[in-house]
């Protein structure tokens, strides 16, 4: 196990690294003058006496190594700097929003997960057979179409057409608290479809992978021994063919990230994808970079749980480790 | 007494994608209880090919024709057809119930995840047994119940090979198919699956033993049959074949035997894919004639049978 | 022995050893393919389209036969529109799936050629920024360098030319244990003309398929960015641009202002798709992998 978070760690530390360098380069590179953003409207009226002022204040002319150490020292002390597009401490910002987005993401993939693993299975359990051509014909038919069409689509049948769920937002118009069955309400829309998008290639990998599992000795073992269609399918077939499915969970993890960017904005949700359109438009480099790297961290730090989990259902990794 | 297994004119066929594999051809035989019958031949002739036809798990590009005929313990009189009754009844009636099968190369046929004990529990209560029984289990196929609670890849060949004996007979099979359960085993572990065979047999099961190891055969078994290119050449009681075999290919089989000539039989078997008109052993064969290029028939399938006279002592 | 009254197990499927496939969808695949660039190519020579005009008398009309995408709040008619979305869309795919191969190359080159701690430190940059989203990195590149065509291209460009990379470097690192490259070599070739004489010939198909593959994945970038805002000017039809005009007149019932444009994305990625289908199987695994097909 201890191996396990050792090696994910010296993986994920030079990533985080290279990546703030890669972004501050980018920052740095940017014909956006910080000081301007900050001032807003206001700098059209500043002197540039008053910009100068703002410059020195932040150090923008510095040398860059400078600039950069300066800005990696303030993110290691939890200082992620000052929000020009929304005027609020960065942190602020993501604290009142990472939450929104965990729970889109975490719901879908439990969705997606739990879906792609049954649908799957079934489609190998039958290959070749009406659900399993079914399924793959809209597999490959999803594929094609970005997240944000299926988003109008589906608000133009279910929320418009129809009215059986919110077009947006999280909570109803006149609600003034969040409550559970409002917010769930509302989320079954943006779940359903950030889920259908995602699930193509999960289900498309479980169904390959249990139907090699089913070709194998040990399936065709256990069935030789009477045990029932369903203890082989689930017990044995899918049991070998998940080990490989986790570790490729959390390499598509940066996927799902850009669908809930894109869901978040077609259904006008309080998360961080939302927010950091909003923080492009407005060349808003802190908060831009600060989203990214958390999101990276986050990535990285689910990759690191798919490893343990690995780690949990094999025995050959957890024993001779 | 009336056999518990009448297999007659099975033929298997393989389509692949340019090319069409004939890997059984019009076999026939018959199991008693208490009978061990072992079918034997070098590898790739077709032996393992009539263990999964008989209990339904070939892949979904074989045809299967012929009959094979098992004597039911409960429901409907009569013996069932193993090669029409269809899924279901093979997967509630047939496998692991009347036909246990010992796996070739168990270790790879053994599910990885999941302990020993699992997997007989589990095969136990599939069978309505006690899950309890397992220990019991395990020691009748000469596990000790301490290795139970190993994984599979920590089980050594012989233990691994202990362990899909007792899942073999965890539902009491009175017919158990053992496909190839010497290969990779050295002698000692060798004899001691084939006595473990040998004892089901006298207790009144029926055991088909599927082999390349003619010693093996000759060690335990009561009839055997010789197969080759996907036939059966010679089925006959086991000590007439070994005292006076009949088929130029029997000879040559036991000629290789290391404490006989030790001498391998020359050439090469046919591709399964493209068997000759006749005679599949013509080729290889020193008493080839022209009456070979007709299919020999009968139950020493040669059209020049060696006399007891020819037959090594 | 009847050999003719053969049962078999599970009728009528052979289909164990072969992958599935679109096999009767190619030919229809390449004809939409073809009408659909065709359309793209031809329309603005045929009927030329005034960006900027609006006519507010036909505004969100509903599909019909003058008008077969409907027209937008604007009034301005969703296909003709939706043709140079397209054309927009696929010019920029192009151009950015091509600048990205340009990157993916010459760091795939670098990696497998050199090798050593050259080749470590390139796979490491790949292996970090494929654990970055695509997205928001593209968004965040977007956003530093101002949105626009050239800031468009470069974000797609410096976030997909990772599968070529890898795809040059191993196809290099195997072609360097060669036979014949070692004979080339003590035939007396020097360095170019090994390069340019045995390694690129092999190197260059797999590379023009690799790039023609991405083109569909570099117009998916663009089109979200555009959606988002953040692409090409708002005034241009760029499909994007239309399903983000588009929302607004969702809430009005005129769905098909961003549905039409959309369902030309979907059509023109599947057809892709499918043809892409047919051409994997000649690829062999590691690169069908690279290519996440």
């Amino acid at each position: 196990m201890i191996r396990v978070v050792r090696r994910r760690l010296a993986v994920a530390v030079p990533v985080l690294f290279a990546t703030s360098i890669g972004m501050f380069l980018l920052g740095a590179a940017s014909p956006i003058d910080p000081a301007m953003q900050y001032a807003g409207a206001a700098a059209f009226s500043m002197s540039e006496e008053n910009l100068q002022q703002i410059r020195d204040n932040w150090g923008v002319d510095d040398p860059l190594p400078v600039q950069y150490l300066r800005w990696l020292g303030n993110l290691v002390q939890g200082d992620l700097g000052w929000s020009t597009s929304r005027h609020q401490a960065v942190t602020e910002v993501i604290a009142d929003r990472a939450g929104w987005t965990l729970l889109l993401i975490g719901i879908t993939l439990a969705v997606v997960l739990t879906g792609s693993l049954l649908a799957g299975t079934l489609a190998a359990h039958r290959r070749g057979g009406l659900f399993d051509r079914g399924v793959r014909a809209a597999a490959y038919a999803v594929e094609s179409m970005p997240v944000f069409w299926l988003a109008l689509g589906a608000i133009a049948v279910f929320a418009l057409a129809l009215g059986w769920f919110p077009a947006g937002g999280l909570t109803g118009v006149r609600a003034t608290s969040t409550s559970f069955p409002d917010v769930a309400h509302h989320l079954v829309l943006p779940v359903t479809v950030l889920a259908i998008s995602q699930a193509p290639w999960f289900v498309l990998f479980v169904r390959d992978a249990v139907a090699e599992s089913l070709r194998e000795d040990h399936v065709l073992a256990a069935r030789a021994r009477g045990l029932a269609g369903r203890t082989v399918l689930f017990g044995h077939a899918l049991r070998t063919a998940l080990l490989p499915f986790l570790t490729l969970v959390g390499t598509h993890l940066p996927e799902l990230v850009g669908g809930s960017v894109l869901v978040e904005t077609v259904f006008s949700l309080p998360g961080l994808g939302a927010v950091s359109v909003q923080a492009a438009l407005g060349g808003d480099f802190p908060l831009l970079a600060a989203i990214t790297l958390v999101t990276t961290a986050v990535v990285l730090t689910a990759n690191l749980l798919t490893d343990l989990a690995y780690t949990a259902a094999d025995p050959r990794v957890r024993i001779d480790g | 007494m009336n056999p518990l297994l009448t297999v007659s004119g099975l033929t298997v066929r393989f389509q692949l994608r340019d090319a069409v594999v004939a890997a059984v051809t019009g076999l026939d035989l018959t199991v008693r209880p208490g009978e061990l019958l072992a079918v034997v031949g070098e590898s790739g002739c077709g032996k393992s090919v009539l263990a999964h036809a008989l209990l339904g798990l070939l892949p979904a590009n074989a045809a299967v024709s012929g009959k094979a005929l098992l004597t039911r313990a409960v429901g409907p009189p009569g013996p069932v057809d193993l090669l029409a009754c269809g899924e279901k009844t093979l997967a509630r009636e047939i496998r692991g119930r009347r036909i246990g099968l010992i796996p070739q190369s168990p270790a790879t046929a053994l599910t990885v995840v999941r302990r020993g004990r699992r997997l007989l529990a589990e095969t136990l209560r599939a069978h309505r047994r006690d899950p309890g029984l397992a220990d019991q289990v395990a020691r009748e196929a000469g596990l000790d119940p301490a290795d139970l609670e190993r994984y599979p890849f920590e089980l050594s060949g012989g233990m691994a090979q202990r362990l899909a004996t007792a899942l073999a007979l965890a539902g009491e099979p009175p017919l158990l198919i053992a496909d190839e359960p010497t290969g990779g085993l050295d002698r000692p572990l060798v004899d001691h699956t084939l006595d473990l065979l040998r004892r089901r047999c006298d207790d009144g099961a029926a055991v088909l033993l599927i082999t390349h190891d003619l010693a093996a055969a000759e060690r335990v078994a009561d009839t055997v049959a010789v197969m080759y290119a996907g036939r059966i050449v010679e089925h006959r009681p086991a000590r007439e074949l070994f005292s006076a075999p009949a088929h130029p290919y029997s000879r040559g089989l036991l000629d290789a035997l290391p404490d006989r000539e030790f001498r391998a039989v020359a050439g090469h078997p046919p591709m399964l894919t493209a068997l000759p008109r006749g005679c599949a052993f013509a080729a290889r064969c020193d008493r080839v004639s022209g009456a070979c290029a007709i299919q020999p028939a009968g139950p020493v399938a040669c059209h020049h049978p060696l006399t007891t006279a020819e037959a090594p002592a | 022995m009847a050999e003719t009254a053969v049962t078999t197990t599970t009728p009528g499927r052979a289909g164990l050893f072969r992958r599935p496939r679109f096999r009767a969808g190619t030919p229809v695949a390449a004809l939409v393919l073809g009408v659909a660039v065709g359309a793209a190519l031809l329309v603005p020579m045929i009927a030329p389209l005034d960006q900027s005009a609006v006519a507010l008398g036909r505004a969100a009309l509903p599909p019909s036969l003058p008008h077969p995408g409907g027209t937008d709040d604007l009034g301005r008619d969703v296909l003709h529109r939706s043709i140079y979305g397209l054309r927009v869309s696929l010019l920029v795919g192009v151009v950015a799936a091509l600048a990205a191969t340009v990157i993916g190359g010459v760091v795939g080159s670098l990696a497998g050629l050199l090798g050593g701690w050259v080749d470590r430190v390139l796979m490491r940059v790949v292996d970090t920024i494929s654990a970055l989203p695509h997205l928001l990195l593209g968004i965040f590149i977007v956003a530093m360098l101002r949105p626009g065509l050239g800031a468009v291209i470069l974000s797609i460009g410096l976030t997909h030319w990772l599968s070529t990379a890898r795809i040059v470097r191993s196809e290099l690192l195997s072609l360097r244990t060669r036979p014949f490259i070692d004979a080339a070599i003590a035939g007396g070739a020097g360095r170019t003309r090994v390069l340019t004489r045995h390694l690129l010939p092999h190197v260059l198909p797999k590379i023009a398929l690799a790039t023609t593959l991405m083109i569909p994945h570099a117009v998916w970038h663009e089109t979200s960015l555009s959606f988002l805002g953040l692409g090409l000017p708002p005034h241009l039809a760029s499909l994007g641009n239309m399903i983000n005009d588009g929302q607004r007149s969702l809430l009005t019932g005129a769905w098909w202002a961003s549905i039409v444009p959309g369902a030309v994305i979907v059509v023109v990625t599947l057809a892709i798709a499918a043809l892409a289908a047919r051409g994997r199987d000649h690829l062999d695994p590691r690169v069908r992998a690279e290519l996440n097909l």
